[in-house]
């Protein structure tokens, strides 16, 4: 469980080696923070992270782009007061998420907001540095 | 009389529930208890119509005592191998996230999964209750004095029979299989693990310190830190099954770390 833990204090925290003695440099690219809109397609409500599916259009002109960006792990969401359904509620609508892509350059990445369509979000954030 | 005597029943039982004691003496540690898997050590930022709120997560009980905990036994910070198997150990470590099975929501064993969510005290035994992304597993502990079975197949949770030492409740646990860690670092063992957790109250909190011995892989049996788990009431709940998604995706072996 300490992957997603890791995960996510790495990714806010962009590359620093000080907040963690585990990183994530071997899966996401922590530098750089992306911003994508699409459509919400659907919510994995799994373990270790919840996946969320984003169909977004091609930057090579025409079709669509199907992107995954996990996030923190089912434990967290429930503990801090979010379920599938607040996700959920926005399947078929156009949201907007940040996350940081894999580094392999595929359509993933880590999910670090998301915004709805009637502007409410949901974002993860470093405790007592709201950014 | 009979009313006076009912009240005084009545009453014992409220003061020893109070207490933390149940009617056998014992120290009661029945009840639903903080969820103490990592977590990560961040927060939420809500937006909802123009208003901000922030909610963060309480981790201290997968955190060591932050204090000096009455009662614990001394502890170290990492077990002792072998010298012939330190290089091992290394190399796991090196390699975490190809070769630890709880990367790949494999089952965390005994001691890796730390405290119960959950403990019902009977007369006779205490029944464990866990949440974990592996699935939520239980044990059935006998405290009647009972010895470890001799037959039992090894299992990740291990066979355990618990006994009473003052307020501790001592639980013994022995036959395991062989292809969990008891420490994220790398920490293999062999079938010859025995494990003692420790369980006792602190006020309203629950103890927890666990001893790891295997001679056959450590030079003397490893106490770890003593963790200090809360109360809760949150109720416990199914967790949703694992699906491991990124190893395909890692592009070394930089750790990704778990528990």
């Amino acid at each position: 469980m300490r992957r997603v833990l890791l995960a996510a204090v790495m990714l806010l925290a962009g590359s620093s080696p000080v907040l963690a003695h585990h990183s994530t440099t071997a899966e996401f690219d922590m530098a750089h923070r992306m911003t994508l809109s699409g459509t919400l397609t659907k919510i994995d409500w799994v373990n270790p992270h919840i996946v969320v599916f984003i169909d977004a259009k091609s930057t090579d002109g025409g079709g669509k782009a199907a992107w995954k960006f996990e996030s923190n792990p089912p434990a967290w969401f429930r503990r801090v007061g979010v379920s599938r359904a607040d996700f959920a509620k926005a399947i078929g609508q156009t949201v907007t998420v940040e996350g940081n892509r894999a580094k392999d350059g595929s359509l993933y990445g880590y999910l670090l907001k998301i915004t709805y369509a009637d502007g409410n979000s949901l974002e993860l954030v470093v405790p007592g540095g709201d950014r | 009389m009979k009313r006076t005597l009912l009240l005084a029943i009545t009453l014992t039982a409220a003061i020893a529930t109070l207490a933390g004691q149940t009617n056998n003496g014992h120290p009661d540690l029945s009840g639903t208890w903080l969820f103490s898997i990592d977590l990560p050590p961040i927060a939420l930022k809500k937006q909802t119509n123009g208003q901000t709120s922030i909610k963060g997560i309480d981790a201290s009980g997968r955190r060591p005592a932050a204090e000096k905990v009455a009662g614990a036994l001394p502890f170290t910070a990492a077990p002792v191998y072998k010298p012939e198997l330190r290089a091992k150990v290394k190399d796991l470590l090196d390699h975490e996230s190809k070769t630890d099975q709880v990367f790949y929501c494999g089952r965390p064993g005994v001691p890796r999964i730390g405290p119960p969510r959950r403990i019902i005290q009977l007369p006779s035994e205490v029944v464990f209750l866990y949440e974990d992304i592996s699935g939520d597993p239980y044990r059935v502990i006998p405290t009647d004095g009972r010895p470890h079975k001799k037959d039992g197949n090894p299992s990740y949770y291990g066979d355990s029979v618990g006994r009473w030492d003052g307020n501790t409740l001592v639980v013994d646990v022995v036959n395991f299989v062989e292809d969990t860690w008891f420490g994220e670092d790398g920490y293999f063992h062999s079938d010859a693990m025995h494990v003692t957790e420790r369980f006792w109250r602190s006020g309203p909190n629950l103890v927890y310190q666990v001893t790891v011995d295997d001679p056959k892989v450590l030079t003397t049996p490893w106490t770890m830190a003593p963790r200090v788990v809360k109360p809760s009431t949150e109720p416990l709940e199914e967790s949703p099954k694992c699906v491991e998604a990124d190893s395909k995706l890692l592009v070394n072996n930089d750790h990704h770390g778990q528990r």
